[in-house]
């Protein structure tokens, strides 16, 4: 099937949500520290796999101060890769699972250690529905608050705190003459925080960002590699969407926040602190389009 | 025939003729607003989901929203006793309708102004238990998820909720036209008060 508006609407809200995040909150840590190899079934046998303890680093570089890693210092000297290496050197970063796949010449005891920017909340699309995302408790806590301990984060599987994006329901009505319709998206964020002004904070940017407008971009500017690293080394939102604002844009017409009550908190598994943002995007557009 | 009235004449008959017709005519205008406004909360308060509500967490599901399984009342996570369509009512009850100004061209006449809430205005006042950001009014038209359910299921405080065996899902529930569009139809209705 070829790409569809909900398809772009769903690209383009992803990463602009992300960005948003990232630049008007500056909700990011930068970090530099120890990476641990790990054995992962999944991935080719030529890489080795040292996972840092944090999921999803920061992949835009228009975000300013945010350090976006393009290189690990490998030691010890014997090593062929000693020093700084990148991805000239075979070296692949996945940012999702937060780690570096080496090529197999650093071997497992080898010391990796780098700087990377580890976002405050990961971000993720789903499909379920929020009794799901709250009730059933079934995320590691990934805590961005300093630890004694640290070893590498597990791979795939969703981590908090983290904000999950889900689209919910689409209508259209005629707006114009020779059928352009006014499209109404309704989009939903459910903010899973580590503590109230994390969360607060979240709530606090996306109530402002009504009136804001968003470019709509399609798949093809999507950032990630199926690995995890950014197509052509790079990624900048601002430099992705450059070549797609003579496109109509989405418009963020309504923002309501609210948070999950303590009373009702109470009887959840976890000490999450829960908020919810509920949007209404908007575009005018023609059917097919 | 039409008579061509003298423009002295015409002038002193847009001066005066409001005021003269304004006690009459706002007799005859609050009939009909109470008229209509009665007929409003007669229809918020036939309708299905406002009964379901109504009749708290012992209810059956008579709206149709949940398939037949459990009730608005026990889904949204309402406390027993609570009253949640009370603050609409109040709303309702409270509209009125007032003098607004004089119409002096082209017709001659009084302006009235109903002061008819809006959907928003709904949606403010009724909050859903477990996030009061969120409106539990405004959800029946967009969809709720099950959590004020499984919520309360955790701590059984609307009493009925707890004892249904069936896991009531957030994909179970069907949205459903209600505040928005009784306000729309008697806006409507308002508006072609002549």
């Amino acid at each position: 099937m070829i790409e569809q508006f909900q398809h772009k609407l769903t690209t383009s809200f992803f990463m602009w949500f992300d960005n948003f995040l990232l630049s008007k909150g500056e909700a990011y840590t930068n970090t530099t520290g120890e990476f641990f190899y790990y054995d992962d079934p999944r991935v080719d046998s030529d890489y080795n796999v040292f996972g840092s303890p944090y999921k999803q680093w920061v992949t835009d570089s228009s975000i300013n101060g945010a350090t976006v890693p393009t290189g690990v210092f490998v030691g010890p000297r014997s090593n062929p890769h000693n020093g700084e290496s990148g991805r000239t050197d075979g070296f692949i970063f996945d940012f999702e699972n937060g780690r570096v796949l080496t090529p197999t010449t650093v071997i497992s005891g080898s010391s990796v250690t780098g700087s990377f920017a580890v976002k405050d909340f990961n971000v993720y699309f789903t499909n379920d529905t929020e009794d799901d995302l709250i009730i059933e408790n079934k995320y590691k806590i990934n805590s961005r608050l300093p630890s004694a301990d640290y070893n590498y984060i597990e791979p795939y599987d969703d981590v908090v705190p983290a904000i999950f994006l889900s689209v919910a329901q689409a209508e259209n009505k005629g707006f114009a003459l020779g059928g352009m319709m006014d499209t109404v998206v309704q989009a939903k964020a459910v903010v899973m925080a580590e503590d109230p002004y994390q969360l607060d904070g979240a709530l606090s940017i996306f109530a402002d960002s009504v009136n804001e407008m968003f470019t709509s971009i399609p798949f093809t500017g999507y950032p990630i590699t199926e690995l995890g690293d950014l197509k052509n080394n790079s990624y900048s939102y601002s430099g992705v969407k450059e070549p797609y604002e003579s496109n109509t844009s989405f418009y963020v017409d309504k923002v309501r926040t609210s948070k999950l009550s303590d009373k009702v908190k109470k009887s959840l598994a976890n000490e999450l602190y829960v908020g919810f943002i509920d949007f209404d995007l908007q575009q005018h557009r023609f059917r097919f389009s | 025939m039409a008579i061509t009235l003298p423009p002295d004449v015409t002038a002193a008959l847009r001066k005066q003729a409001p005021k003269a017709m304004r006690r009459g005519m706002e007799k005859e205008a609050k009939k009909e607003f109470n008229r209509i406004k009665q007929e409003m909360i007669k229809e918020f308060l036939g309708n299905p989901i406002t009964q379901e509500i109504l009749a708290g967490p012992d209810a059956g599901n008579i709206s149709g929203t949940l398939g037949g399984v459990s009730n608005l009342f026990a889904f949204i996570g309402f406390d027993r006793g609570e009253q949640p369509i009370g603050p609409i009512l109040d709303l309702f009850e409270k509209m009125t309708i007032k003098f607004e100004r004089e119409i002096k061209r082209p017709k001659i006449g009084n302006r009235f102004r109903v002061d008819l809430p809006t959907a928003e205005d709904i949606f403010a006042i009724t909050p859903l238990p477990w996030a009061t950001g969120r409106s539990w009014a405004q959800g029946i038209e967009r969809g709720l998820s099950g959590l004020g359910y499984l919520l309360r299921k955790n701590k059984g405080r609307s009493g009925a909720a707890i004892q249904s065996r069936v896991k009531v899902r957030a994909g179970k529930f069907q949205n459903s036209p209600y505040i928005s569009a009784l306000i729309s139809k008697y806006k409507k209705k308002f508006e072609e008060l002549r």
